[in-house]
């Protein structure tokens, strides 16, 4: 059998060890260090998509995604960093930019990853003018309701379905800015499958999937305060 | 004049149609000698001590990525040409392939028997499809004089996506899926196209082996600077008087490409390595072309005092935004975050803060990026806010 090396770094300055394969952000949370994630999930492989968990090594040009980049021996990272942060703030920034912004009215709006990461981070109003991301509302199915204006690209869903519930009902089409989550050739879901297992809407960390609303029902979560 | 032809000594020499006229020319030679008279691990030393470097982009070194896949475990192992050429202004690969396939072929042969590999793909860009009978061709005639006992080379055509010549994207293409970057590490020469071993390398990268091989790596090592041996070879277009390729030895003066033989006049700008590549102002033009300095793919973009900055970086941005893969944030929300501003710069509509948020999202963008297209496309944006800043300046409303 293979011994398990140990493996020792120094992560915002102090020297921890951990175990070879362990991913930067698996270390950090095992040291108490908090570093915000949205498309990762430790239920999924992860994926790198976000960006938002990013953190600083010495030696590396650019800054490495902590979610996925396994710890080495002699690493030495920044989780924390001037540049660390604002590079997380703008990434915030440019996603709540092209968000449609209807927080007021969403089922998710308390329980939201998106917006308490904008609220850990301190970002306010993004000074980007992109063009909101819209589409209508898919209803047609009684078990799931898609609303992708509201979705940010996480896949969490896609994996969710393919590595959970095993069944593959959603793809990724077009590309760049237009990217969407779709099923089949981008009809409104609708599958014999898709009926109460609800894995992808339980992962999805904003209101782009929910179970269609009950008139009268109350809003998950208790309000999110930000405080100043 | 410092032109030299080492990549395409045979480009306009040999009937590409006819692998006879490769023999007469040294062909196979390399590859007889590589497997009769030397080790795998000769030939990656002498492609080490040789100083190639990827010509891809890049510029990592050859050997040292051969070395990796060698030594990786596993018995499945992969070669794979990356002919996607989907560099704006690139057309050396086109210009290769048209001309000389068997010297790529015998390339690609060469680096298989050095790395353990069973099978080879050419990634062919949608584009050069009229390229592909040739091709199939060259590999048939190789294959009938027993050049290809120890490797198949198949041809996988992309399907126009700018983002699948970078490497893992081009990998999930060639797997058969959209093409999307992956994270790294694990990197290709250690987990590659389907989990194996892998090393993806340019259509001119393996055109400088065969020679290397039979001249030895201490000939190609004289030739170049310090950190850059051999040739380039560069694609020349724009406000030229001679568009075309040129193979040059590397470290020469940018001013001797572009106003010496491609016979620019009046010039502005040039862009050396297409849409993320660098922009030079005319008063730099001095500046040597070398890994050192500045060099990219080799496209080589002239622009002369009639052409207006912002309109170009607006419309290379466009590009970008369209071809980003859309999987990470940065990149897919940046590029676009990025149009909408050059845009009003480009309407004369451009506000004081723009300049300071231009700034702060290309810097976040090179840093969080997934892949080399979202980490270099601010690269248009930042130097021309560095040498041509009151084009901006100018523009504000
Ligand atoms: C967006 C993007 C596009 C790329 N397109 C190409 C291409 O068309 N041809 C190419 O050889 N390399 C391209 N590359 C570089 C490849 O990822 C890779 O580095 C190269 O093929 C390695 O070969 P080399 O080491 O021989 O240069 C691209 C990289 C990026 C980030
Ligand atoms: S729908 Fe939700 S889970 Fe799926 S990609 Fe969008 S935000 Fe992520
Ligand atoms: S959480 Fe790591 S990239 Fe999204």
């Amino acid at each position: 059998m293979r011994k398990i090396e140990k493996i020792t770094v120094t992560i915002d300055g102090s020297q921890v060890s951990g175990c070879e394969g362990m991913t930067i952000l698996e270390l950090a949370q095992q040291n108490g260090i908090d570093i915000p994630t949205l498309c990762h999930s430790p239920e999924l492989t992860p994926i790198g998509a976000c960006r938002i968990c990013v953190v600083a090594v010495e030696g590396s040009r650019t800054l490495v995604g902590s979610c996925h980049t396994p710890i080495t021996q002699g690493m030495v990272i920044y989780t924390h960093s001037p540049k660390v942060l604002e590079t997380r703030k703008v990434i915030v920034e440019l996603l709540l930019a092209s968000h449609c912004g209807s927080c007021y009215m969403c089922e998710k709006a308390n329980v939201c990853q998106l917006r308490k990461i904008a609220a850990d981070l301190e970002v306010g109003l993004p000074r980007f003018q992109t063009r909101k991301r819209y589409y209508p509302i898919e209803d047609v199915s009684p078990y799931i309701q898609r609303d992708l204006s509201k979705c940010v690209l996480c896949w969490r869903c896609v994996r969710a379905c393919n590595e959970i519930a095993k069944q593959n009902v959603f793809g990724i089409a077009y590309r760049g800015f237009n990217s969407k989550v779709v099923v089949d050739f981008d009809q409104p879901i609708d599958k014999e499958v898709c009926q109460d297992c609800n894995v992808c809407i339980d992962i999805c960390p904003t209101g782009a999937l929910s179970k269609p609303r009950e008139v009268g029902e109350e809003k998950k979560g208790r309000p999110l305060v930000i405080s100043s | 004049m410092s032109e030299k032809r080492i990549v395409l000594k045979n480009c306009e020499v040999i009937d590409p149609r006819h692998i006879t006229t490769y023999l007469t020319r040294d062909g196979f030679r390399a590859l007889e000698k590589a497997q009769k008279e030397m080790t795998p691990e000769e030939i990656i030393e002498e492609v080490k001590a040789s100083g190639l470097r990827g010509r891809g982009g890049a510029g990592f070194p050859c050997g040292l990525k051969w070395e990796l896949a060698r030594n990786a475990p596993g018995d499945e192992k992969y070669v794979i040409c990356n002919a996607d050429e989907g560099e704006v202004g690139t057309f050396k690969d086109r210009y290769i392939l048209q001309n000389d396939p068997f010297t790529l072929i015998e390339g690609i042969a060469i680096a298989a028997h050095a790395i353990g590999a069973k099978q080879g793909y050419i990634y062919l860009r949608a584009e050069y499809h009229h390229l592909l009978d040739s091709l199939v061709n060259a590999i048939d005639q190789a294959k009938e004089r027993g050049f290809l006992q120890h490797v198949d080379i198949d041809i996988r055509e992309g399907a126009g996506a700018y983002v699948c010549g970078e490497e893992s994207a081009l990998m999930d293409s060639i797997e058969g899926k959209r093409g999307e970057v992956r994270y790294r590490p694990p990197f290709p020469p250690t987990k590659g196209l389907w989990g194996k071993p892998t090393i993806i390398n340019n259509v001119e990268t393996l055109m400088n082996i065969p020679q290397i091989i039979l001249n030895g790596a201490s000939w190609f090592n004289q030739i170049g600077t310090e950190r850059s041996k051999g040739t380039k070879v560069f694609s020349v277009s724009g406000d030229v008087k001679r568009p075309g390729v040129y193979e040059l030895v590397l470290g020469t003066r940018l001013k001797e490409l572009v106003e010496e033989l491609a016979l620019a006049e009046k010039v502005k700008m040039v862009q050396v390595g297409g849409a993320t590549g660098r922009l030079v102002p005319y008063d730099m033009i001095d500046t040597a072309l070398s890994f050192e300095t500045i060099l990219g793919a080799g496209a080589i973009t002239v622009f002369d005092q009639s052409r207006d900055v912002i309109d170009i970086v607006y419309r290379t941005m466009e590009f970008l935004a369209e071809e980003s893969c859309g999987k990470c944030a940065p990149c897919r929300e940046g590029t676009e975050a990025m149009v909408e501003i050059l845009g009003r710069f480009f309407r004369s509509e451009g506000m004081e803060k723009d300049i300071r948020v231009l700034e702060e999202l290309s810097s976040a963008m090179m840093l969080s990026s997934l892949c080399g297209l979202g980490q270099a496309a601010p690269i248009p944006v930042t130097d021309s806010l560095q040498y041509f800043r009151n084009d901006y300046e100018n523009r504000i409303k």
